[in-house]
C-alpha cells in the first residue's frame, strides 16, 4: 500500500515516455500494450505489504541427484525500500545460513545485502554486483531472488513482441534487453523473453539468454492462486540449459496478514536465526 | 578426519568427532540450545589430555576419557526474547568483528591452539558461561556481556605436534639454568574477575558500524620469572599469571560496486610482552597495543571471491627490553571459487608475516555429494624461519582428508 502512489507516478511517467519512445504492437484483434506498460502492470500488482511463507528448494543435477533445502522467508515493503530475509532451516550443512537484502526504490541506490554464514558465525556484506551470481547453489541469481515476481525496469528495456499462451492462459510476450553491456555482464543475461498472464499480470514463463546469446535457462511459474485476495505463485521451476541443472521452488504457508516485525530485517536477527 | 605429514605421508592422526545438537522451543519463543562434542583422536601428538587443560575453568573443562578422547558440553544456552530485550544466557560463543582468519575483535572467547590455527574457529573457540543481553538504544543496537567464567587460551603441552617453539612465544632458558614451572595463578573471584563487554552497532549511510569495549583478562598466560642463585647454580621459577586489559575498538564494512571494504581496530590499555634474555627482572615488559585489520573483498568474477587483508599490531610505549618488534604485520589472501551449483568448492588461503617472512598456504577442495554428506581434501604448508609463528611448524605440513555427515 505504501508503494502504490510511487508506482502510479512511475506508471504515468512510463506511459508518457512510451508515447514517444515506442510504437504499440498491433495484432489481428487489438493494439497491444507496450513492453513498458506491461512491466509497469507487473510491478504495480498487489503483492501485499508484507508476507511470510515457507520455501522449499529442490535442486537436481543432470544425473538426477537431488538436494533439498527448507527455508522460511519474510518480505516487507517500506516507504523507500523492500526488505527481504530468508532463513535456512535444513539440512544440517546449510542450516542457520540467512540472507538479508534492502532493495531501494531509487535505482541510483545500490542494494544492501548481507549473508550470515554459521560456520564463521559472522554476517558478511555482499557487494551488489554479486547479483548475477547464483544464489546458494540454485539456478536463481541473487537478482532473481530479490525481484520475486517483478521485473527490473532500471536494468531492462521491455518491448511487447506478440501474444502468447502458457497452459491455456493467454498472455503477452515481452522481450527484455539490458540497458547497457555493463548491466548485461552483471546480470549474466543478454535477453529475456517472458509470457505475462494479462489477467493477473504475472509472468508465467520466461527464457533467459546468456551474454554470448545462447539460451541459458527457462523459468516456469505455476500453481498461481489467490491467497488472502492476492495472486500468488506456489511453484517456480528453473531449468538451466547449459548445465542440465534444475531448481524447483515450492512456496507454502503463504500469509499476507500476519504482521512481520521490523527487527527481523536486521543483521542481528539473521545472526540469531529463527 | 585423517591427516598425515605431507613430506613423508607419516600419519598425524585419525579423528572422529560427533556433535549432537538439541533445540527445544517453547510457546513463548523461548529457545534452549544444547550442543555437545565427543572427539576421539587416534594418535599421540594431538591427544586431548596433552594440552594445558588448567587453562579451562572447572565449569568448562571437557571430560577426558582415557588418553585419546574427550567429551564436552560445547554450548548450552537459553534465548529469551522480550519486547525491549533479548537475553542469551548460558555457555555460548560470541563473535565480534569483520575479519577472516585474523583476530582483532574476535577475542571475547578464548581459543584452543591444539592445532595452532588450523582448526576452524567455530571448533577452536572455547565457549564460556555468560549473560548476553541485547537491546535497542535509539538508532543503535546494544549488546552487554557479563562473563563470570574464567577460561583462557588452551595451548598444547610439551612435545605435542603444535607446541610453540618460536622464541616469540616460548622463551628458552640459557644452558645451565634450572627451571621450575609453578602452578598458574588463576583469577578466582567470580564477580571482581569477571570479563565485561559492550558493543554498540548500527547501520548508517550504508555502513555497518560497531563500537566495542571489553574489560578482560588477556587469554595468553604470562610466564613471569623469579630468578635465584642456588647451590646448584642459577635457577628460574616460572610463575604464570594472567593480566587484565581494557580493549576499546570498532569495526566497519560497506560495499562499493564489486568491492566490499571492511575492517576492525582495537586499542589495548595494558599489554604484556616477553622480554629479551635477562634484560628485564621478571621476563615481562609492559606497554599498550593498537591493532587493526583492513580487508578488501572483490566479487567481480562469477561465483568467485578474492579477498586480501592487512593486519598490523603496534606496541605503544615499547620498552627497549621487549622481544617483539614494535610493529608486526601479517598479510592474508583468500581465493574462493564454487562450481557445479556450489557442490564443489575450491579455496586458497595464504597468510604471511612480513616481519619474519614466514607463512602458511592452505588449499582445500570440498565436494558436497548430497544433503548432509560432504568430503574434503586439504593441504596446509608452513614455510619460513623457525623463529616465526608459522615457520616454527615448518616440519608439520599436513594433508587432510575428511568426511562430514549430518543426521536429522
Amino acid at each position: 500500500m505504501l508503494k502504490t502512489p510511487l508506482l502510479l507516478l512511475s506508471l504515468l511517467s512510463i506511459c508518457s515516455a512510451n508515447s514517444v519512445a515506442q510504437n504499440p504492437v498491433r495484432n489481428s484483434e487489438s493494439v497491444l500494450p507496450t513492453g513498458e506498460q506491461v512491466a509497469a502492470h507487473i510491478n504495480s500488482r498487489d503483492e501485499g505489504e508484507a508476507v511470510s511463507r515457507k520455501l522449499s528448494i529442490v535442486m537436481r543435477d543432470k544425473r538426477g541427484k537431488t538436494r533439498h533445502r527448507e527455508t522460511m522467508s519474510y518480505r516487507q515493503y517500506y516507504a523507500n525500500e523492500k526488505r527481504t530475509v530468508i532463513f535456512y532451516l535444513s539440512p544440517k550443512n546449510i542450516k542457520d545460513t540467512a540472507f538479508l537484502t534492502y532493495d531501494y526504490n531509487d535505482p541510483q541506490l545500490e542494494d544492501n545485502q548481507w549473508l550470515y554464514l554459521p560456520a564463521l558465525r559472522k554476517v558478511r556484506r555482499i557487494s551488489a554486483s554479486d547479483r548475477g551470481d547464483y544464489f546458494l547453489g540454485t539456478d536463481m541469481t541473487y537478482e532473481d531472488i530479490k525481484l520475486e515476481t517483478r521485473v527490473s525496469t532500471a536494468d531492462f528495456n521491455f518491448q511487447t513482441i506478440d501474444t502468447c499462451e502458457v497452459d491455456g492462459y493467454p498472455g503477452l510476450q515481452i522481450e527484455g534487453t539490458p540497458k547497457s553491456q555493463t548491466i548485461a555482464k552483471e546480470l549474466g543475461y543478454s535477453k529475456t523473453l517472458s509470457c505475462v498472464d494479462k489477467a493477473v499480470w504475472m509472468v508465467r514463463q520466461s527464457q533467459f539468454w546468456d551474454i554470448k546469446g545462447n539460451l541459458l535457462k527457462t523459468v516456469i511459474v505455476s500453481n498461481i492462486e489467490q491467497i488472502q485476495g492476492i495472486w500468488s505463485q506456489q511453484n517456480i521451476d528453473v531449468e538451466n540449459h547449459k548445465t542440465g541443472h534444475s531448481t524447483r521452488l515450492i512456496f507454502s504457508d503463504i500469509d499476507y496478514q500476519r504482521p512481520v516485525p521490523d527487527d527481523i530485517f536486521t543483521t542481528n536477527a539473521i545472526k540469531r536465526g529463527l | 578426519m585423517w591427516s598425515a605429514n605431507s613430506k613423508n605421508i607419516k600419519r598425524q592422526n585419525y579423528q572422529l568427532t560427533l556433535e549432537p545438537e538439541f533445540i527445544l522451543r517453547f510457546d513463548n519463543k523461548i529457545k534452549l540450545t544444547t550442543l555437545g562434542r565427543f572427539r576421539s583422536i587416534s594418535l599421540d601428538a594431538l591427544s586431548p589430555e596433552n594440552v594445558t587443560d588448567n587453562a579451562y575453568s572447572p565449569y568448562s573443562k571437557p571430560l577426558f576419557i582415557g588418553n585419546s578422547s574427550e567429551l564436552e558440553l560445547r554450548e548450552f544456552y537459553v534465548e529469551i526474547p522480550s519486547d525491549n530485550y533479548y537475553f542469551t544466557l548460558g555457555k555460548q560463543q560470541v563473535v565480534w568483528g569483520k575479519a577472516d582468519g585474523l583476530k582483532v575483535l574476535d577475542i571475547v572467547n578464548p581459543q584452543s591452539y591444539r592445532e595452532f590455527i588450523l582448526e576452524d574457529f567455530d571448533d577452536s573457540r572455547i565457549p564460556q558461561w555468560m549473560a548476553n543481553i541485547e537491546t535497542r538504544l535509539g538508532e543503535w543496537d546494544a549488546q552487554l556481556l557479563w562473563i563470570p567464567e574464567q577460561s583462557y587460551h588452551v595451548l598444547p603441552g610439551n612435545d605435542a605436534l603444535y607446541t610453540p617453539t618460536s622464541p616469540l612465544l616460548a622463551p628458552k632458558p640459557p644452558p645451565g639454568v634450572s627451571v621450575d614451572v609453578q602452578p598458574i595463578d588463576r583469577p578466582g573471584r567470580t564477580l571482581t574477575d569477571s570479563d565485561i563487554g559492550l558493543r554498540l552497532s548500527r547501520f548508517w549511510q550504508d555502513w555497518d558500524l560497531s563500537l566495542n569495549y571489553l574489560y578482560q583478562y588477556d587469554n595468553f598466560v604470562l610466564p613471569y620469572q623469579r630468578r635465584s642463585l642456588t647451590t646448584n647454580g642459577p635457577h628460574v621459577d616460572i610463575e604464570p599469571q594472567y593480566q587484565r586489559t581494557h580493549m576499546l575498538g570498532g569495526s566497519f564494512s560497506n560495499a562499493f560496486d564489486s568491492w566490499v571494504v571492511r575492517g576492525e581496530l582495537a586499542y589495548f590499555s595494558d599489554r604484556y610482552f616477553l622480554a629479551k634474555g635477562t634484560r628485564d627482572s621478571d621476563g615481562i615488559t609492559k606497554g599498550e597495543e593498537a591493532s587493526y585489520v583492513i580487508g578488501l573483498d572483490w566479487a567481480g568474477l562469477e561465483n568467485t571471491l578474492i579477498s586480501g587483508q592487512l593486519f598490523q599490531s603496534v606496541v605503544i610505549n615499547r620498552q627497549s627490553a621487549t622481544l617483539r618488534d614494535k610493529t608486526d604485520s601479517t598479510l592474508s589472501l583468500l581465493a574462493n571459487h564454487t562450481l557445479f551449483n556450489e557442490t564443489l568448492e575450491l579455496r586458497l588461503i595464504w597468510l604471511t608475516n612480513t616481519n619474519i617472512g614466514d607463512g602458511l598456504v592452505r588449499l582445500r577442495v570440498t565436494y558436497e555429494w548430497r544433503d548432509n554428506l560432504k568430503t574434503w581434501v586439504s593441504s596446509d604448508t608452513f614455510y619460513g624461519s623457525e623463529e616465526g609463528l608459522f615457520g616454527q611448524f615448518d616440519a608439520n605440513d599436513r594433508l587432510t582428508f575428511g568426511i562430514e555427515m549430518g543426521f536429522e
